[in-house]
Parts: C-alpha cells; structure tokens; sequence
C-alpha cells in the first residue's frame, strides 16, 4: 500500500500545502464518522469547524476521497442532496471506522512526539 | 445488441475500476454548483461566480484524471501482485501448469471446433420468422426418401386441411441460363405465390409474386438471390423493374431476398420464378408434378395433432394410389429441421456427446491436478495462514493461480479450435449441412472456459476453506489421503468414458474400413467422367442434344488413348438415377406383378461401351453393340439380381419387359453381373439398362460422358473440357476422375471415423496422463512410507505390487463400467455402422487392450520408479 501511495503521489505536486501529507485522509475519515456526506459537505465542514484555519483544496480532496474508496475505507451512494440535486454522498465503512482509530492514535503519538521535541529541552 | 453490450462494458468497467467518468463529472459539477450558489448568495452576479467558483476549483480536468488514476493504480497493484505471485508458483511447478495448460487447451479446442460444427445443424435457428411452427409434409414411398407430394392431392390438401395456417410447395429447381451478354448459368427454383410468406421470410427490396403471377401465362417475373444481386448487379436497388433475359425469355426481376435466405431444403437457388402452373388440370386423373409441402402450424398445434387430423385427407389420397403400392406409402410431417438434417442428425449428436466426453475427460483431469499441487501445497498453505494471511487473502490468491491456468489454457484452446475446424472444413464431406459456413462459435468458447474455470475453482478451493491444522502444518499431511480417493475416482472415470469414446471410434473405423474394401462390382481405375448439362435455350428440341452428344462422342473418339466412351444418364456406384417401383416392370406373357412388395429398381441410359469401360462383366447373352444403335427395336440389359427375381432359374435372354407399364417393349439381350447403386452404405439394387440408340427420343439434355483412358488421367479431363468448349464453349463442365467420386461417396463415413477417432485419442491420452498423475503422486507421497517397507524387508517386487495395485483397481473399475456405457450407448449408432454390429466383439476387445496397455504403462512408470527408493534416503525424507 504504501509504495502505491509513493508511487501515485509523486506526480501531483501537493496543491494543499497548508495540509500534512496523510492528514487529508485523517480530517476525511473523522468528517465522515458524524454522518455522509458528499464531496462538497465535507470541505465545507473541514473549514467550518477549524473555523476557517484549514483550507481544503479541491483538487486533492476528490481524488483523495476516490483513493479512500478504492481501498474501501468509504463508500459512496448517489442521494438527493439538501437542494434536491443528485450528489454522491460517501459514507465510512467497518474497515474505514478501523482505520480511523488507528490514524488517530498514530496522529495522537506523532504530535505528542512533536510537541516533546518543539517545547522540552 | 451494441447498446446492451456497451452498458454491459460499462458496468464492467465501474466493477473494476469504480465510479465512471460521467459519475466523475457529474460529482466535480455539483461542486462547482454549490460553490456559485455561495457566491451568489453574497451578492455576485450568476456568471462571476460561476468564473469564480471555477477559479477556486482549480484545474476540473486534472482533478478528474487523477481520481481515476487512484482507482487503478490501487486495483492494478493488487492484481499485478497476485499475478506475479502465480507465475512465480506456475513457474516452479511445471508439473502442474504444463499438463493443466495443455488439458484444458485440447479440451477447449476441441469442443469449441465440434460445437461450432454441430451447432448450425442442431441448434442454429433457421432464417424464417417463427420457424419452430414450419413443418415438411408430404408421402414417403420407396422411390423417395424425403416425404414429397402430388399435385392432385396437394390442392386437394391445401383447400381442405385444417392444422395449418397455409401449405406452400416448390417444384424443385432446373438449370436455367441468364441469355444475355455474359451469358450466366443460374439455377432456377419454381415457387407457389405464398411461398415466402409461408415460411416468413420476407424479400430485402421489392415484393413476393402475386397470385396472378403464379397463372400460366401470366407475365414472367422473378425474385434474384442476395449473391446474385451482389455478383452480377452490384447491389444496386435500381434492379427492382429491370427485365433480364432468362433462357431467352424476358423476366421482370421484383425483389430481392433476404441475404440469408436458403430454401427449406438447403437447395441451391439464385431465382425464384412462380410456378405458374395450372391448377385444374393438375386436379386430373394424372398423378400431377412432384412437389416438397411446406406448412405452418397453427399456433398451439402440435405435429402429433396435426398428423392425426390429416389423416383423413391421407386415406383419400391412398385411394387414388394403385392397391399394389398403398402398403408402401405413408404420410409423414415433421419439423422443418429433421427434414434438413435428415439423416445428419444422429451423426451430429454422437460427435457432440463425443466431445462433451472429452470435455469431462478434460475436467476431470485438470480436477485432479489442482487436487495433487493443493495436497503438496498443504504445508506452504498451512505456514501462510499461521502467519496471519488471511482466508480472503488466501482464496484470491490461489484463485488467481487457477484463472491464470484457466485463461492461458483458453488461449491456446481458441488456437487449437481454429486448427481443429480448418481440418474439418479441408475433408469438406458433401452431406453435411452448414460446414463451410462454420465459424468459430463465441457462446462456446465462452462455455467451455466457463466449464474448465468452475472446475478449476472448485477444485483448487476445496483444500482452503478447512482451517489448516497443527498436523498439516507438521507435515503429517491426512488431507492428502483423503484427496487421494477422490483423485482415484476421477481417474476411473476418466477410463471409462475414455473406453466409450474408444469403443464409438473402433466401430466408426470398422464400418470405414468394410465401406473401403467392399466389392462395388465395378472398375475406378483409369476412367474420367463428365457431367455435362445443356441449356434450354439451346437444347430445347429433343434432336438438339442427340446431336451434341453424338458429335461429342466422335470427337472424343479421336482423342489419343481414349479407349472407350460412354455417354449414360447416370453413374454407379452412388448419386442420382432413374428408378421406380419393381411392380411397374410387366413381363410379356405374364400378369402384372402382384402386390408392390419388391422395393424398387434402378435404370439408366447407357451406351455400347459403358460395360466395357466400368468393366462390368456379361455374364449371359451379349452386352450392346453399334449395330443395335441404329435398329428400331428396343433393348435392354439386365443385372443379375433382376434377372433372378424377375426369372428365377428361367433365361431371361429374349424375354421381353415393359417399364413403366406403358410404352415400348423392350428385348432383354444379356445379364450383367450386380453393380453396388445405392451408395456406399446403401444397399444394392436390382437394376436394367437401356440402350441410347440413335433416336431423339432416348436422348435428354443432362448426361455423363465416361472415358476409359490408359494416359494421365489428368490431360484427359482438360482434353474433354477443350472438346466440349470446342462445340459449344457457354456449356459449363464438371470432370473428375471415378476415383475421386468414388473416394467422395466415403467422405462422409470417413470424416466421422476420423473425427471420433482423434477424440477417443484425446481421451486416452488425457486419462493416461491422470494415471500417470495419480500413481506418481502416490509414490511421491509414501516414499517415506515405502522406506520403511523396504527397510522391513520388503522386496521391489512387493513394492511394485503396493503401488501399481492402486492403479490396476482404478483401470479394472473403470474399464467395466466404460464397457457396460459402451455397451447400451454403441446401439444409437446403429444407423452409421456398415457391415459391423454394435457390440462388435473384435472392435470391444480390442479397446479394451489398448486402454489396459496404455494405462499400464501410465501406471507402471511412476510405480516402477518406487521400487528405485533407496531405504536410507527414503527414511531422511521430509
């Protein structure tokens, strides 16, 4: 799996700079563990609840939401939306719910570690 | 068809590789919506913010290639990984993937070649609206083995009958000539107005006759083949109204047909004219013109109903038949596709049971070689799932080892299809419907790899899904024993259906072989025959083809090395020729044969020399000479088995006979000894010869020019081509030596044999190599086993015994069961045997000692190989 990652990632330059690579997904999976939502939604959500800090650019959140789904952490559905057009609303699956624990205990020790080093002497 | 086949692929597509372009871009588009409407919202006008909302995005088309991209990199990835995992483990188990590969090529191809062979005889749907409704109805006599019809009764029939929607008829089909520049020869076929739509097949451009059109004298009309209209007008629809020239008649072509149009009995046609026959007249007191009945059944009549109501209609006909006859004569109707396949029909179902046969043959075998490489993978399995792999992962994997197999097995099987039916269609035997039109049949290669994948699956799955324990992961393999029985089953299997197609393919080479060196009481070497047919145009007058003839024969004559020239009607010993019913030859001074119990008697036209040429011995009187050529009398040579059933021990020399109860008596002047007519396998004829004297009356416009020559046989037809051009070169002309057309007659029974023959083999050679497998998997296994017995004290011989008991069960078991199948299913081939029974003997034992020996061997190889073990190696073994 990772060396997919390597390999696909390579040849687009992170537009997102103001993210971590693999905090996307991260942000992703939380987003979708309240409720499904679509493409859309969830950046909308993203900045709203950092309250505008994290801006999400578009151009790596649909393809990342289509990696997620291939490796069926999430799965989509087309639904009617809350202004009655059809929009693909993706959910997190048994196996995306996992992986979410263990990326949040995996971000939990990693920015303990960095806070260690930033503030201890 | 393209539509469903395109949502089919695209669904297809959205399986493997997930959401399809348009999903992408409708989610990509929505996006962009809600973004403007946010604009929109803050006061900007719809066009600004739908800019806006695009800049914002970023590059649409780049963010929409990449979400693809993801989709199958990850896909690809996980699917190069388990590939390249399968190759590695094909790779190092050639044992394994070079026999499965080569199983499952032989037994796709070969049943992909015979299916797509079969197929257009059994099953194809023949090109008529409905066509499950059309029946052929008719009388069968003896004189005729396709049921046929008489004009009188047939109108009689087609006003009254009640089962059908409507009756047609054609009269059959007669050469014809399109007179005009290029002049062409056609082949002309005369139908009732209502025959197209009976059948339900409509014309491609124009429209069918009408009913006026089918009066006498109504104005010529004709309907052209899809070939002809392609060939000789271009397919120019301009053609519709055109007046062509048909035997010197102008025709009005008016329509087309269908590009796959056939008449229902397979016969060659490039015009269809009306028949324009008069109705009346044929309601008279003669017989009336011989015609094939064609009818569409009401919906929900079945044929059995049908035949019960017509009977009363039949037993009216029967009245108009003489007393003698009507024993013989019976009324049949039957679908439109018996009376195609007519005697095809058997010999297509045993080559596709055959080949079935030798795709279980093929199954089963591949079936046991996954069983043998997942009972030694037991352990690697084992370790795997100890180390955390899980079920899922495992089944994936070895799935794909098997659809690996399973698709490069199906490659080289479509390879070997394309072979197998370039072989079929090089013997090209006449007979058999369809062949030259066979293709490669997708339904079956789809089948038939369908069929090996299940098997494959099933059997490459069954070691998995029991949760590998302890003792497997030790070594102490119990699964493999169990295996074992199960492998040993198969393998009997394998020899019994083997032994059945066997036993099929001796019998099939028995009956080719009797069919070979039978006596057909003639000579073939160092003749060259001709069929010639004049046209109408030309010809019509009965002195006209008499004179053609008869200068054909002088200049023939003068060929160097033409020893002998026969121009007859017709040619032994198989083909067209005259005959009628024994009972209507009268014999002078006594009282018209009683009772039509005989059967029926050949007759051709022949000349002085046709007895001399075929070398056909006299063997009372004399044969024909010159002189009789000019005399005004008539007569006549008998072969030896009319001779005895007309005359018993009487001489016949003298006597005189009437055919056809009318007409002319003629002097019987010698006996000819028998001469096979009736075909290779039919059976023979009694038969008579009338002499072609120089009279128009004896002359007609067909006929065969025999030459008996000592030169290269090969001159000579091209001499006869030039002699024949040089009278009159539009006369088209088919040589070929008596050997060939001989050699032809058995084409039929000589692509059977050969084709159940090279299946049979197939068989044996798929099961020896399942032995094979079996025994030498057994060794492998209890090598250490057979240490101990040796170190026991135990000697090779015992060993032997140990290890090839196992094998001699497996081939005892199989061969009884094989013999008995054999046995009750060599029955249904009675039809196609000649000269053989089916529970031939000599044919059963003999099978029965090839498949011992050979499964002998594959048994005593690998057996033998144990008893090499040495003791001390065998105890470190494992």
């Amino acid at each position: 799996m990772s060396s997919v990652e390597r390999s696909v990632i390579h040849p687009m330059p992170a537009q997102s700079t103001e993210l971590l690579q693999g905090t996307l997904d991260l942000l992703i999976l939380k987003t979708l563990a309240l409720a499904p939502m679509h493409g859309w939604g969830i950046a909308q959500r993203i900045q709203q609840v950092s309250q505008e800090l994290l801006q999400v650019g578009q151009g790596s959140l649909y393809p990342a939401l289509h990696r997620l789904e291939a490796k069926r952490w999430i799965r989509s559905e087309w639904a009617p939306s809350e202004n009655n057009r059809r929009a693909r609303f993706y959910s997190l699956t048994r196996l995306g719910g996992k992986q979410l624990e263990s990326e949040l205990e995996n971000w939990k020790r990693i920015s303990g570690a960095i806070a260690l080093v930033l503030e201890g002497r | 068809m393209p539509g469903r086949l395109g949502d089919f692929w695209r669904r297809l597509c959205a399986r493997i590789f997930g959401a399809s372009r348009d999903e992408v871009d409708e989610e990509l588009s929505y996006h962009i919506a809600r973004e403007t409407e946010l604009r929109v919202a803050a006061g900007m006008i719809q066009e600004e913010a739908r800019r806006q909302a695009l800049i914002a995005f970023g590059g649409v088309e780049k963010t929409r290639e990449q979400c693809h991209e993801w989709r199958i990199a990850v896909r690809l990835e996980a699917l190069g990984r388990d590939m390249r995992y399968a190759l590695r483990g094909l790779r190092r188990a050639p044992a394994f993937a070079i026999p499965a590969v080569l199983t499952l090529a032989v037994g796709i191809g070969a049943t992909t070649a015979v299916f797509s062979v079969v197929d257009r005889i059994l099953f194809r749907s023949l090109p008529y609206h409905d066509a499950a409704r059309l029946v052929s109805i008719g009388i069968v006599a003896p004189i005729e083995p396709q049921e046929f019809m008489l004009g009188y009764s047939y109108y009689e029939w087609q006003d009254y009958q009640t089962p059908f929607e409507a009756i047609t008829s054609w009269t059959g089909s007669s050469n014809c000539d399109l007179t005009e520049e290029n002049a062409l020869r056609l082949t002309c076929a005369s139908v009732e107005a209502n025959f197209l739509p009976t059948l339900g097949a409509g014309p491609l451009l124009g429209r069918n006759f009408t009913a006026e059109e089918d009066r006498p004298k109504a104005a010529k009309v004709a309907m052209i083949s899809y070939p002809l209209w392609r060939s000789r007008f271009g397919n120019d629809p301009a053609v519709i109204g055109k007046t062509v020239s048909l035997d010197g008649t102008p025709v009005r072509i008016i329509g087309v047909l269908n590009k796959d149009f056939e008449l229902p009995t397979l016969d060659d046609a490039d015009v269809l004219v009306p028949e324009a026959i008069d109705r009346e007249s044929e309601r008279g007191p003669s017989p009336g013109r011989v015609r094939w009945a064609f009818a569409r059944l009401k919906p929900g009549v079945t044929i059995e109903q049908a035949t019960a109501v017509m009977q009363p209609l039949f037993q009216q006909m029967l009245t108009t038949v003489p007393p003698q006859f009507r024993k013989e004569v019976h009324l049949r109707i039957r679908s439109l596709r018996d009376r195609q396949v007519h005697d095809v029909k058997l010999a297509a179902w045993i080559l596709f049971a055959a080949v079935m046969l030798v795709l279980m043959i093929a199954c089963a075998n591949v079936g046991s070689l996954l069983l043998a490489r997942s009972a030694n993978r037991q352990r690697e399995i084992a370790i795997r799932s100890a180390l955390g792999a899980s079920k899922a992962r495992l089944v994936r994997q070895i799935a794909t080892e098997s659809l690996l197999v399973a698709f490069m097995g199906s490659l080289a099987g479509c390879i070997v299809a394309a072979v197998l039916l370039r072989i079929f269609q090089g013997f090209n035997p006449q007979g058999i419907p369809y062949l030259e039109k066979a293709q490669l049949d997708l339904r079956m290669v789809v089948f038939a790899v369908a069929a090996s994948l299940v098997c494959g699956i099933l059997f490459s799955l069954a070691p998995v899904l029991p949760k590998p324990d302890l003792e497997t992961l030790a070594g102490r393999s119990s699964i493999g024993a169990r295996h074992g029985l199960v492998r040993q089953l198969l393998v009997g299997a394998q020899i019994a259906v083997s032994l059945v197609l066997l036993a099929g393919a001796s019998l099939l080479l028995r009956s080719f072989w009797n069919l070979q060196k039978q006596s057909l009481g003639m000579g073939t070497k160092g003749l060259v025959t001709a069929g010639i047919s004049l046209g109408e145009l030309h010809y019509s007058k009965p002195e006209q083809p008499m004179a053609f003839f008869q200068l054909l024969e002088t200049r023939l004559r003068k060929l160097p090395g033409a020893d002998a020239v026969v121009i007859s009607d017709s040619l032994p010993p198989g083909g067209w020729h005259h005959d009628h019913i024994l009972a209507a030859l009268r014999v002078e001074g006594r009282p018209q044969l009683a009772d039509g119990t005989g059967g029926t008697v050949a007759w051709r036209w022949v000349t002085p020399d046709y007895f001399r040429a075929l070398r056909i011995p006299i063997l009372h009187g004399r044969g024909f000479t010159e002189a009789d050529r000019n005399s005004a009398a008539h007569f006549m040579i008998v072969s030896q088995s009319l001779a005895r059933y007309l005359f018993q021990n009487e001489d016949p020399i003298g006597r005189h006979l009437q055919p056809g109860l009318e007409g002319p008596w003629y002097t019987i002047v010698g006996v000819a000894a028998n001469v096979k007519n009736g075909g290779l396998m039919g059976g023979d004829e009694p038969e008579y010869y009338r002499l072609r004297r120089n009279r128009a009356e004896d002359w007609s416009r067909d006929a065969s020019v025999t030459v008996e020559t000592p030169m290269a046989l090969g001159a000579m037809q091209h001499w006869i081509r030039s002699e024949v051009a040089a009278i009159d070169p539009t006369i088209p002309v088919v040589t070929q030596t008596m050997e060939e057309r001989v050699s032809k007659l058995a084409d039929r029974p000589r692509f059977e044999a050969a084709l159940l023959g090279m299946f049979a083999m197939m068989g044996v050679l798929l099961a020896a190599m399942g032995i094979y497998g079996v025994i030498a998997f057994l060794v492998a296994q209890r090598t250490s086993e057979i240490g101990v017995r040796m170190a026991m004290g135990a000697t090779k011989f015992d060993i032997l015994e140990l290890m090839g008991m196992q094998g001699l069960r497996m081939i005892a078991a199989g061969t009884l069961v094989g013999l008995a199948i054999a046995l009750v299913g060599s029955r249904a081939m009675g039809t196609l045997l000649f000269g053989v029974r089916p529970d031939d003997p000599l044919s059963f034992a003999s099978v029965c000692l090839l498949l011992a020996v050979v499964a002998g061997l594959a048994t005593w190889v690998p057996a033998s190989r144990a008893m090499k073990v040495e003791p001390s190696q065998a105890l470190r073994h494992d």
